[in-house]
């Protein structure tokens, strides 16, 4: 088995931030990035001249300027040691918790801090290249919604597909984002299957409460070596335990399975390297672009067998009390998705978990979480990287 | 999703690879890049073979058949399909084995079934562009 760098628990989370997320806040990047980091420096007393790391998700509504980062860093006054931009979309923010261990177990910065920012709902400044303009655009596919019409279509080809399961999933993230005063606001009501299995079809058979909504918001972390933390006095800590990533899955065959996705390796693969299976994990904390897309992913993980996530979805209490909790603070569907820093809805709430700190949608005494991540929509399979973190207390 | 604009369909600017491709498909034909190395073909066209990361590659003209691997009925139009919403895209898998994605055209989205043969056909975007779109192949 491959050596797993983040077993000795070395680094750790002492600090996690969020803004509320919003539509059409007439914010950028950076004013959403600043407040995130006044959020982090305010709870860790520490000051800009105290972070010497830095790492940054790329923003749909800053990507045309090629030093985000830079410019960035200069907007919040911090001088770091070790600078990160990391372009793997939504899986950018566990991404960059293992980035940023890596960088401090080797010493290259003492005090690393991660944002996600971006306001697309505010901007937009993506242009992709390579095969959209001549063989994706034309065609009127409607984007990653089409993408994920044509894959949830091919999976009731194969298996049975029980909409009432991702109905299921709906109402219960939906109940988180109605207690998380970070969500949205319009979206802090609940709903009933009945609202998701009639909502308005967008890419048949795929629907408008399938799916995430662009909204404008800022996420972050503080991390550092747990010797460290200690010296300074963080009491809870977090502590990134095990991870597994893999970009472009499948992507040399021209005839794959398209309902078989990246996490059928980084998934049994994150769990291997903690040691641990399915039945160990207290909490599921999966990117959730789409609602197909938590479900495939508790097949692929292990969870379920493969062909059966919306009956499993249907028949486990999903709730903060349940027998697997899945995206308590309502996940990116449930909250609205701040760009390209969506990663981090569910990295976040999976830390505040952990360090005990979700009020009433608390989960009783988590030991460990399952956090994962999805990165971009490739041509005509299902997604681009797929990652997953164990963390634990 | 969040920024339908009243803009034209996007009209393809070939490259200096894909330029063979879009002079095929003014003569009606679906042209592929195929790899003789690896003995198979690939799309989207690329300068390099993802099979063996050799750009020895050739163009040969298709039969433009296959069958309706996934489909989607698009409500929410892109730019320049307002007209004729709702419509089909379809993610096609030619006889050639690769896999394309393109409007199905002339049929019903009710009539639709995964598996069902289709063909190619065209529709003229500009003087230098036709657009290839697929319709059932009965045979």
């Amino acid at each position: 088995m491959a050596k797993n760098f983040l077993e000795a628990q070395d680094v750790c989370i002492v600090a996690y931030g969020e803004t509320k997320i919003d539509r059409r806040t007439g914010k950028t990047a950076y004013e959403l990035a600043a407040e995130v980091a006044e959020e982090l420096f305010a709870k860790t007393n520490l000051a800009p001249g105290d972070i010497d790391g830095l790492s940054f998700t790329v923003p749909l509504s800053e990507c045309a300027n090629p030093f985000w980062s830079n410019y960035c860093a200069d907007y919040l006054g911090i001088v770091p040691r070790w600078l990160q931009t990391t372009d793997i979309g939504g899986a950018s923010a566990i991404g960059n918790v293992t980035r940023a261990a890596m960088a401090l177990q080797n010493e290259l910065c003492e005090t690393a801090m991660l944002i996600g920012s971006d306001a697309p709902s505010s901007k937009w400044s993506a242009v992709y290249g390579s095969y959209r303009n001549e063989f994706w655009e034309p065609t009127g596919i409607q984007g990653p919604p089409g993408a994920f019409g044509l894959l949830m279509n091919r999976y009731r080809a194969q298996y049975e597909l029980d909409f009432a399961g991702l109905g299921a999933l709906a109402v219960a993230q939906r109940n988180g984002a109605a207690v998380n005063e970070n969500a949205y606001e319009r979206f802090r009501k609940k709903i009933t299957v009945d609202d998701y299995l009639t909502s308005r079809e967008v890419s048949t058979p795929l629907r408008l409460l399938d799916s995430v909504m662009f909204c404008d918001g800022a996420n972050g972390l503080v991390m550092m070596k747990t010797d460290r933390a200690r010296e300074l006095g963080f009491e809870n800590r977090v502590y990134p335990f095990a991870y597994s990533e893999i970009t472009n899955f499948a992507g040399a065959e021209q005839t794959p399975d398209i309902t078989e996705t990246g996490f059928s390796v980084s998934g049994p693969d994150a769990l291997a390297k903690a040691g641990m299976t399915p039945a160990d994990i207290s909490m599921f904390h999966p990117y959730d672009d789409f609602l197909i897309a938590v479900m495939l992913k508790l097949e692929q993980i292990g969870f379920c067998e493969r062909g059966r996530g919306s009956q499993f979805l249907r028949d486990t209490d999903i709730s903060p009390t349940g027998a697997l909790p899945i995206n308590t603070g309502g996940g990116q569907i449930g909250c609205g998705q701040p760009g390209l820093a969506g990663g981090g809805v569910n990295l976040v709430e999976a830390v505040r978990q952990l360090m005990g700190e979700a009020g009433e949608r608390q989960v009783p005494d988590p030991a460990n979480a399952l956090v994962t991540g999805i990165g971009v929509i490739p041509y005509g399979r299902n997604w681009g990287t797929s990652n997953a973190m164990v963390l634990v207390k | 999703m969040n920024k339908p604009a009243p803009k034209p369909r996007p009209v393809p600017r070939p490259t200096a690879n894909t330029q063979f491709f879009w002079d095929a498909a003014k003569r009606g034909k679906l042209a592929l890049q195929y790899d003789p190395d690896a003995d198979r073909y690939q799309f989207w066209p690329r300068a390099i073979s993802t099979a063996t990361g050799k750009r020895n590659l050739e163009w040969r003209e298709t039969s433009g058949k296959g069958e309706l691997y996934s489909y989607t009925v698009t409500h929410v139009p892109t730019a320049g399909f307002e007209e004729r919403t709702p419509y089909v895209v379809g993610l096609i898998e030619l006889d050639e084995k690769v896999r394309i994605i393109g409007n199905v055209l002339n049929v019903d989205p009710d009539a639709l079934e995964i598996g069902m043969r289709v063909r190619v056909t065209f529709e003229t975007m500009t003087d230098d562009i036709d657009y290839f779109a697929f319709e059932p192949d009965d045979g």
